[in-house]
């Protein structure tokens, strides 16, 4: 299994730890992560917006790089994952737009063929890897654990381009969560949306998006949620001290981003993983693992 | 089929809160929600209250929510709604007040669409008419089809958690007429639609996308406002702001500057009152050093920015 990492903006800056540990997990089951030390950001969504010939060339130039590498493209980001999924889509299926952008690629000493798939990392684990095989592997187990699976929305929406699960009844990540042994919780929220792409717009929606998510998880008494996504982490870790303030309500719920708990299971050293880092501290949690672990 | 329907009930004229009544019903295997709907109010109890009419989707009265989900009761059968709780539960649409059970004053929903000027002011008359072509047609094929069933607006993420944003439904409509080649008010439409809670408020969940039940795909024509807003220079918003900041990052260091992206789209002075959180992050080790590395291939992305004809 190799693939050309695409580790996305955020988890190469403020949400390092989405990166890290990743490389630890594909370490640590033998998939293999290829740099592509020259592509660039995706645009995540807003890019298209400012010019969408344009993000369509950038994009394609990151697909053209990984087919020049001649594998396709793991990411870590939901966003990214949806916006290179939808522009992918749209070159496969218009040959003059794919003609244009090659165009422009010529120029630069560049072609994409159309022949890259873009997968994310829950995807990789789940099916590709497997569940069973990852079962096996697992050396801590979280079944002291309760866990709100928080799907998000960009790696399940719009389902007729991702095509991975059923948008409305996703099971990949708790089928992974079950695999290192945890209990999974079901909640409304788990398919909604944390709200991040509105936070610099309209702050107070986006906080509160995020504030109604952690609580529908906390009603039903999780103990902590997980996100495939760095910017669903970011929102509802980062900023859910904002939106405590905003409900008058303490959740104090603490989120994990998908390879740090996977990173956790299989053993990995705890300094490792940057539990350090959370703004909700998730101290408790891992106390619970560690201290099951060692009866 | 037996299954446990619950549904959430409401009525006005008792002193009660909403309430969850279950009904246990027998249920042809192809009955869709509408036809459960129905037999329970014949069968189990009168008093049930909901709306329908054309049984067709084609009139967008009967939409409610079922497990979480906004649905059109006719057009989807019990049998496939395969997501949330095992029980089904039905209820009224969000984000609309509830006037009886299953029935939802669309006032606000309403009251959103009449903001868009939804009709056509024709330009000047000229020699012959206005001639529409298929591409141009197309452009606003998908906005046309809105039958006003209100799921898209009742599931809306940013609706749920700000009254003032305008949802889905509204800018679909908006776009239906600012995308019209015939109409005379684009430019007058964009403007009104980039104002704080409209376009750039959605915060792309494409919860709408999946809702809707006619394919108008209302977060698709969100994203081509945006996109007509940025042409006809409409860019003094934060939400223009932010997508110029990706465009300007891209080209300038290949990827983003996440310390700097807040200073971009909201200015200095709203950007002030985020330094108390910049430092917790900061604390945490999550704000990183503002000096950009360059990508490798850095020179490859400008020039293709050059041949593109994008400044910045």
């Amino acid at each position: 299994m190799k693939y050309a990492y695409y580790p996305g903006c955020a988890a190469e800056a403020i949400l390092k730890e989405a990166d890290e540990t990743t490389r630890i997990v594909a370490n640590t089951l033998g998939i293999e992560l290829l740099d592509m030390k020259n592509a660039t950001c995706c645009g995540a969504g807003c890019l298209n917006e400012a010019n969408k010939e344009l993000a369509v060339t950038i994009n394609a130039r990151i697909f053209a790089i990984a087919e020049g590498m001649g594998v396709n493209i793991l990411t870590s980001c939901s966003t990214c994952l949806q916006t290179m999924a939808k522009i992918n889509h749209d070159l496969k299926n218009d040959p003059d737009l794919l003609a244009r952008t090659n165009e422009v690629l010529k120029e630069v000493g560049m072609h994409y063929s159309g022949k890259v798939e873009i997968t994310h990392l829950l995807w990789v684990l789940e099916r590709d890897y497997g569940v069973e095989k990852l079962r096996k592997m697992v050396k801590r187990p979280l079944n002291m654990l309760s866990i709100a699976s928080f799907y998000g929305c960009h790696t399940l929406r719009p389902g007729e381009i991702l095509g991975y699960e059923d948008p409305r009844a996703p099971k990949s990540l708790d089928m992974v969560m079950k695999a290192l042994g945890a209990n999974t919780v079901d909640y409304r929220g788990k398919t909604r949306c944390c709200g991040f792409h509105t936070l610099l717009v309209n702050e107070r929606a986006s906080l509160k998006a995020a504030g109604k998510r952690i609580q529908e998880a906390k009603d039903k008494s999780a103990d902590c949620m997980v996100t495939p996504c760095p910017l669903c982490e970011i929102s509802l870790d980062v900023y859910q001290g904002e939106a405590e303030k905003l409900f008058q309500r303490k959740t104090q719920m603490p989120i994990f981003y998908l390879s740090q708990l996977v990173a956790l299971a299989l053993g990995a050293d705890i300094d490792s993983l940057s539990f350090k880092k959370h703004l909700v501290s998730p101290h408790k949690v891992i106390s619970a693992v560690m201290e099951e672990s060692r009866v | 089929m037996r299954k446990k329907i619950i549904i959430k009930r409401f009525d006005p004229e008792s002193a009660e809160d909403s309430y969850l009544q279950a009904y246990n019903v027998d249920i042809a295997q192809n009955a869709t929600v509408l036809e459960v709907l129905l037999s329970i109010k014949e069968e189990h109890d009168g008093s049930l209250t909901f709306r329908r009419s054309c049984g067709s989707a084609v009139c967008g009265s009967c939409a409610v929510t079922v497990n979480g989900v906004a649905i059109l009761a006719c057009h989807t059968q019990l049998s496939t709604v395969n997501w949330g709780e095992k029980d089904i539960h039905i209820e009224p649409l969000g984000n609309m007040p509830v006037i009886k059970d299953l029935v939802v004053n669309f006032h606000p929903f309403w009251h959103e669409i009449e903001k868009t000027m939804p009709w056509i002011e024709p330009k000047e008359e000229g020699e012959r008419e206005n001639v529409v072509t298929q591409e141009e047609a197309q452009l606003i094929d998908e906005s046309a089809n809105c039958i006003m069933c209100g799921s898209c607006f009742g599931d809306c993420t940013i609706r749920e958690t700000d009254d003032n944003f305008m949802g889905p439904a509204a800018l679909a409509k908006g776009w239906r007429f600012a995308g019209d080649t015939r109409d005379s008010l684009q430019q007058e439409r964009l403007e009104l639609l980039s104002e704080d809670g409209n376009m750039w408020d959605c915060t792309r969940c494409n919860l709408c996308i999946d809702r809707c039940p006619k394919e108008v795909r209302p977060m698709d024509q969100i994203i081509k406002l945006r996109e007509e807003a940025v042409k006809a220079g409409i860019t003094d918003n934060k939400g223009v702001r932010h997508v110029m900041a990706f465009q300007a990052d891209i080209k300038n260091h290949g990827k983003l500057n996440e310390t700097t992206m807040p200073l971009k789209t909201v200015g200095v002075l709203r950007s002030l009152g985020m330094i108390p959180m910049a430092l917790r992050m900061q604390m945490k080790g999550k704000v990183p050093f503002p000096i950009l590395k360059d990508i490798e291939g850095i020179e490859d992305v400008k020039k293709i920015y050059k041949i593109m004809g994008v400044e910045e």
